[in-house]
């Protein structure tokens, strides 16, 4: 079926996602909480559009709206510039001196805030992605804590978590950079907990904690993963595929 | 603290069937009985239902019925919503606090009283309403508080 998004013609799939759609077709919806691989969390609300179905206009998170017939979306009506502001001007007031939100705030040129103040060190928006990633590979070692203004990411009891495996992929999709994790000498350092890495077996760079290669080798078995690092792993890949050519 | 018998999580445990959706109701029942939630019921949960602790340890924080630090054997409530809150809720909660010398959400150090807000009990037309374990008190004074906390006898706490 095809929707109309600004005024561009779009093809779309039953179902599909109106920012997947709009994104498909080089129309910028701006989102925090996003990621193609864990759809649907519709948390940081950045990605808001007005949608016309039947002659009513609605205001909608594109990330979780789902396409179902004929429709029209408007990503940066005036109404939706308005709302996305003051969604900005909140994002900014919890986590103040991000980076990522400082760019948003730019780019929607918002002035320095007045009315609302925040926690200065803060950096989590509480999308919630980080946890979803955790769920996802399995390990859930980490959740929402608490609830209201005391609401946080953390392991259970704030101590190093005996589920965790150290695999980064909780700081790897935080939008904003919140998760510090550290990799030096070795030591890879992540919600207090400290893991051994393990060197590449061709290049030698480390490239995974010994926990995380140990659980990827119990998930797919022992022969099928886990001795190179991605650099090494697309080179191999590359260099089979060029054989396989050359014969 | 966590030294104690854990024997009747196990027979908690075991009245329901090890499924994700009786969670919440076991937790409760640990919670009634234990007046807590301890750590290590926490694990033996974690390993009946096979739910990451994260979950559960989520689950735990969220609630405000359920409290992973051990509850005074007698709760007191005291409603702060609308109603009561106009009617000088404050005035009775600060009167409870100069009785028992602690502040909403924590426990007295002999662990007899704990001490809540809640934002509504339904009892508007009485208010301000106190609560303590199942008993209500309607149109509760401030000079009530202490003859009230003395029912659940000796105010050990008390300042001097």
């Amino acid at each position: 079926m095809e929707i109309i998004i600004d005024g561009k013609k779009c093809e779309a799939q039953y179902g599909e996602y109106v920012l997947n759609v709009a994104r498909r077709n080089g129309i910028q919806i701006p989102a925090l909480c996003h990621y193609d691989a864990l759809p649907g969390q519709a948390t940081c609300r950045l990605c808001i559009v007005e949608v016309e179905e039947g002659g009513r206009k609605k205001v909608v998170t594109s990330c979780v709206f789902p396409v179902t017939g004929e429709m029209q979306v408007f990503t940066n009506s005036e109404k939706i510039q308005r709302m996305r502001k003051n969604i900005i001007r909140l994002l900014s007031a919890r986590a103040p001196n991000n980076e990522f939100i400082k760019k948003l705030r730019q780019e929607y040129g918002l002035l320095p805030e007045t009315r609302f103040s925040g926690d200065d060190k803060e950096n989590c928006i509480l999308c919630g992605l980080c946890v979803r990633a955790c769920d996802e590979t399995g390990i859930s070692a980490i959740s929402t804590v608490n609830r209201g203004i005391e609401k946080k990411v953390s392991t259970p009891f704030d101590e190093a978590s005996e589920a965790c495996i150290g695999c980064g992929a909780c700081a790897f999709v935080c939008p904003t950079g919140a998760i510090k994790m550290l990799d030096e000498n070795g030591i890879r350092h992540l919600w207090n907990k400290d893991f051994e890495l393990v060197r590449c077996e061709k290049c030698g760079e480390y490239f995974a904690t010994r926990e995380h290669i140990e659980y990827m080798k119990k998930k797919y078995g022992e022969d099928k993963c886990c001795s190179f690092c991605e650099k090494c792993r697309k080179r191999i890949a590359g260099e089979k595929m060029a054989a396989s050519y050359r014969k | 603290m966590e030294l104690q018998d854990f024997s009747h999580v196990r027979a908690i445990l075991e009245h329901y069937p090890p499924e994700r959706r009786f969670l919440l109701a076991i937790l409760q029942d640990i919670q009634k009985h234990y007046n807590y939630i301890p750590r290590a019921s926490l694990e033996m949960v974690r390993d009946y239902l096979d739910v990451p602790l994260s979950k559960l340890y989520s689950m735990a924080t969220f609630y405000k019925a359920l409290s992973l630090k051990p509850k005074g054997k007698h709760v007191i409530k005291v409603c702060d919503g609308t109603a009561c809150h106009i009617k000088s809720s404050q005035v009775i909660i600060d009167e409870i606090k100069k009785v028992l010398n602690i502040v909403p959400g924590t426990t007295t150090g002999d662990g007899k009283f704990s001490l809540e807000t809640v934002n509504c009990l339904g009892s508007c037309a009485v208010s301000p309403v106190m609560v303590i374990d199942d008993r209500f008190y309607g149109r509760v004074a401030p000079s009530m508080v202490r003859d009230i906390l003395a029912e659940y006898g000796r105010l050990e706490n008390e300042r001097a």
